[in-house]
């Protein structure tokens, strides 16, 4: 079967090129640029919502575009159980839609960073991670302003199993020396109840191939390749 | 400043008599306040060069002497055709003047301004690199406040319009206290199909002139006018010419353009920088060798009520004009359209060879395209300070401090130690082509995607060099440029400039230019090396305290590798590999940090540069590449070459054991040699079994090589051999020292 994948454009977009790039390219399925107004979710089995600066970050990240009509659609194909993933600006853009809970605010530092950090895999059942082992460490990088997680619903996330990823050291260890933005818990990623739909800071498009890797690992392939099993699971 | 009178009032221009005569004479008639206007901001030294012109000759013509060059200077961008149906454009700018008003907009529109520049040549922008001059940190929040604004108002453009920063390099100098230096490069990656679609000029009668993007406003105007002259008490009062960045816009600008470009029927393609329409409509109908009728009301303005003179010397930002074929028209407004880019037809071309403007039934300017870029160069006089003999002559002091404390402050002095804090904000991965990334390498690598073809490209020089000899300085600076770039294992292929200097009507300021461009002229021409653009950046130059900044002729250089396995990195890989030092090292310590950190001179001999040398140095490291024989390449830069091999030890926790008996041919004292700053030497690494073959390559290209160590697993490097007493350097300490001045200067 053919999978196949939109990638939403969002005015200011920044990743969708990469992301496309590594979907065709790398991974092998049929993934679409479609801009924002133009998207249809019938025609997809999944849909990516890309890092970068949706509608210049004004007002606040992500919010302006949570309003656009494609998040209607994608709300659609959130309740059918298609999988959805929110990357860095895709993740905010989706905490303003609450399609997942919490918020992300200016990193502690109130600067921009851009760095390779690792994550630890805390849920490997989601849409997003089934390839992946409970305790891997990822090597992946960061790029951004306002990554610092929160949420007022720590317990409940806990106990629902939603947390996805939380930054860690060179041996996987939750330390605050590597959390790169203050984010609470360390958190990186979290997922929805459902977990068809995750969100995560890091930049797995940037970590799926070896020769941009520092460590020549590619962990980042593993998101997209457990995205195309969770697919193939739910139409056998 | 000479006033021009019109209808009872007046209106200050910064031109000469000869211009406001030449002006009359030209059009037989007393031009309108508009036409003064904009001969006012055509004619400043910014847009018309007319100072550097004469001497800019100089540069030999790289479209007629290589057969890559696609766009040589007086374009956008230069154009390099790279094979596989690839081109690069690429180009350096300075906004020197707006970022020390107001550095966060100022460093903002600098990247915006040579984002449009690459973008009108057709093709993506795909990398910005940023060298930057500032005040020294330490004590000074001036200089702290110009640095962390600079810096951030660079991430902030730059990161939201998904253009990676891959490269910098800074400088921190009392000279450059008032007038920091934003010098911003851009390279743009795209088809020669791409870059042949879009030239910047309207060559056809009756094509639909289009303006696209950021609306015009008030702000900005007489931007250039204000970069044409010396910084004082009352520039403060100059901050409205800075004008205000948008990247957002500006991202929509790129996409939407190169979408244009793409449908085949935009004919003409042009920014608007600098000059504003004045000089993007005077460009293109004079360049194209047509005219052009412009309704001004159909420009859309930020605010109701701007007359024609703010009109067309606006300097807002974001705004694109397009020459569009009559029968594209309809489908390049829908490209617009999809991107909900503000657009308007606001004239079309004719053969009148005039630039016509209306505003209503007044006919506002009216004037031949060609007339407003043809302001009569000026010679300048330079003249060799007299106070260089003096500072030649000083000597290096006798060392009265322990070797290893003199390196251990080194290491943490502003100049030498980590840039870390800075890249750190820069986003340098998006786009996924960075392979090489920030701190890895000696410059930024970028992948050709479905390619393997590989760029590479640095920027930089060394200011206290030039200030002592920018003959020697501006070649030097070429050779460490192009050294960073073949230490990433590129051949150079052509380089860009930007030439930062003080006021070109003192003749002491005019030598230092003078006598950069020509070192310039004579290494490239020496090395085959094409220049394909540039820009000069006059009145660096402070009247309050008398200051002219230390000479800064900025280069950048890019080169292609071919093959993913020909990338060499900077750090050591592998304990028991050899460590040899390339090139020789000469007593040549004048404007070295170690002069500056240590003893607080600024005067000594600067190196001296061999092309023979430096030709047979690149000959001997592309011939070690091909036989893969080198495993980490760094060249030798600020500080001297211990400074380098602690670099190359820090990223994979390696140490190194030194025996420097067999280091030099001259008789040099023990800090001579450590602290030389001798250009066109190199660090390398080699496996044990491949030393013998690597020297024979020297021997052949008869350059000096020498084995000085070992790489081993101790966090230490050993110094034997020297003098005096043997050295032990702890890599720990050197590490923290390195990684935490510019975090403890910068974070409160």
């Amino acid at each position: 079967m053919t999978i196949k994948i939109a990638v939403i454009q969002f005015p200011g977009a920044n990743c969708d090129l990469d992301t496309i790039h590594v979907l065709n390219n790398v991974v092998g399925v049929e993934a679409s640029l479609i801009w924002h107004n133009h998207f249809k979710q019938s025609q997809f089995d999944g849909c990516v919502l890309p890092g970068g600066f949706s509608f210049g970050d004004y007002l606040r990240s992500g919010i302006i575009a949570a309003h656009s009509p494609s998040i209607n659609e994608a709300r659609i194909m959130l309740k059918d159980g298609r999988p959805i993933i929110g990357i860095c600006n895709g993740f905010q853009i989706l905490t303003e839609a609450q399609f997942l809970p919490g918020a992300l605010l200016r990193n502690e530092s109130l600067k921009f960073v851009c760095k390779w950090v690792n994550i630890k895999v805390e849920n490997n059942t989601t849409a997003f991670t089934n390839k992946m082992n409970l305790g891997d460490n990822l090597a992946i990088p960061v790029a951004h302003g306002e990554g610092r997680y929160f949420t007022d619903k720590l317990k409940e996330l806990e106990e629902n199993n939603q947390i996805v990823f939380r930054y860690a050291n060179e041996s996987g260890e939750i330390t605050d020396g590597a959390n790169p933005n203050g984010s609470m818990e360390n958190i990186a990623g979290v997922c929805n109840l459902e977990q068809n739909c995750i969100g995560l800071m890091p930049h797995p498009e940037r970590a799926s191939e070896e020769i941009l890797s520092p460590k020549k690992t590619t962990h980042g392939r593993l998101f997209f390749d457990s995205m195309v099993e969770f697919i193939k699971r739910r139409t056998s | 400043m000479p006033k021009v009178k019109k209808d009872g009032d007046e209106l200050e221009v910064d031109l000469t008599e000869t211009e406001i005569n030449q002006i009359q004479n030209l059009l037989e008639r007393g031009p309108t306040f508009t036409e003064w206007g904009m001969f006012d901001v055509m004619h400043s030294e910014h847009c018309s060069y007319k100072s550097s012109r004469p001497k800019l000759k100089l540069f030999e013509n790289a479209e007629e002497n290589y057969d890559y060059v696609l766009a040589g200077p007086g374009q956008d961008a230069g154009v390099i055709d790279i094979g596989d149906g690839y081109c690069l454009a690429f180009r350096i700018e300075s906004h020197n003047h707006p970022s020390a008003i107001e550095p966060y907009h100022g460093a903002a529109t600098g990247i915006g301004g040579i984002i449009r520049d690459i973008l009108c040549m057709g093709v993506r922008p795909i990398a910005l690199l940023d060298p930057l001059r500032f005040g020294t940190l330490k004590d000074n929040p001036h200089s702290q406040w110009l640095f962390k604004y600079v810096v951030k108002g660079i991430a902030d453009y730059g990161n939201c319009t998904g253009i990676p920063t891959i490269g910098g390099e800074v400088e921190f100098d009392k000279s450059f206290e008032s007038n920091c230096l934003v010098n911003v490069a851009c390279i743009g990656l795209g088809t020669i199909e791409d870059f042949e679609h879009a030239p910047s000029k309207a060559t056809t009668p009756g094509d639909y002139v289009i303006l696209m993007g950021g609306s015009t406003g008030r702000d900005g105007i007489h931007g250039v006018t204000f970069a044409s002259r010396t910084l004082t008490e009352m520039s403060e009062a100059d901050r409205p010419a800075v004008q205000i960045g948008d990247p957002f816009t500006k991202k929509m600008i790129i996409e939407a353009t190169l979408e244009a470009v793409k449908t085949g029927y935009v004919r003409g393609l042009k920014d608007l920088g600098g000059g504003g329409l004045s000089c993007a409509l005077s460009e293109l109908t004079g360049d194209g060798g047509t005219g052009a009728k412009i309704d001004m009301s159909k420009i859309f303005t930020r605010e109701p009520g701007m007359n024609s003179f703010e009109v067309m010397l606006s300097e807002s930002q974001e705004r694109m004009a397009f020459i569009v074929k009559p029968e594209g028209l309809e489908t390049v407004l829908e490209v617009f359209q999809k991107f909900e880019m503000a657009h308007a037809v606001v004239g079309r071309t004719d053969d009148s060879k005039v630039l016509k403007v209306y505003d209503g039934n007044d006919l506002v300017v009216n004037l031949p395209a060609t007339a407003l870029s043809d302001a009569p160069p000026i010679e300048r006089e330079a003249r060799r300070p007299a106070y260089l003999d003096k500072l030649l002559n000083q000597k290096t002091p006798v060392p009265t401090m322990e070797l290893e404390e003199i390196i251990y402050a080194l290491i943490a002095s502003e100049n030498i130690c980590s840039k870390e804090w800075i890249y750190r904000q820069y986003d340098h991965e998006v786009g996924v082509r960075s392979v090489v990334k920030c701190g890895d390498g000696d410059s930024g690598v970028l992948r050709i995607i479905g390619t393997n073809k590989f760029i590479a490209a640095s920027v930089g020089t060394n200011s206290k060099h030039c200030y002592l000899d920018p003959y020697e300085g501006a070649k030097g600076g070429l050779v460490e440029i192009c050294g960073n770039v073949l230490a990433s294992g590129a051949k150079p292929m052509a380089m860009v400039n930007c030439c930062n200097f003080g006021n070109p009507e003192k003749p002491e300021s005019f030598w230092f230019f003078s006598r950069a461009v020509e070192g310039m002229a004579d290494f490239c021409k020496e090395l085959r090396i094409p220049i394909v653009g540039g820009n000069v950046s006059f009145y660096n130059e402070d009247e309050v305290t008398n200051t002219s900044i230390k000479a800064t002729p900025v280069i950048m250089i890019v080169g292609v590798i071919e093959g993913k396995e020909n990338i060499v990195t900077l750090p050591f890989k592998k304990a028991g590999n050899a460590i040899l030092m390339v090139g020789e090292t000469k007593a040549e310590l004048g404007g070295s940090e170690y002069h500056s950190v240590i003893y607080d001179l600024e005067g000594g001999m600067p190196p001296k540069i061999d092309e023979q040398k430096v030709k047979a140095t690149w000959d001997f490291l592309l011939e070690s590449y091909e036989n893969n024989l080198i495993h980490a390449n760094h060249d030798v830069n600020k500080g001297g070459f211990i400074l380098t091999i602690a670099e190359m030890c820090f990223k994979n926790g390696l140490g190194a054991d030194l025996n420097l008996k067999e280091c030099t041919i001259d008789e040099l004292r023990d800090d001579e040699l450590l602290f030389s700053e001798s250009v066109g030497r190199f660090i390398i690494e080699t496996s044990p079994n491949d030393l013998d073959m690597i020297l024979k390559i020297a021997n052949k290209h008869d350059i000096r090589v020498k084995k000085i160590g070992d790489i081993t697993n101790n966090a230490q490097i050993i110094l034997n051999g020297l003098k005096g007493n043997s050295v032990k350097l702890n890599l720990n300490k050197l590490k923290n020292l390195y990684d935490s001045t510019i975090p403890n200067l910068m974070e409160i």
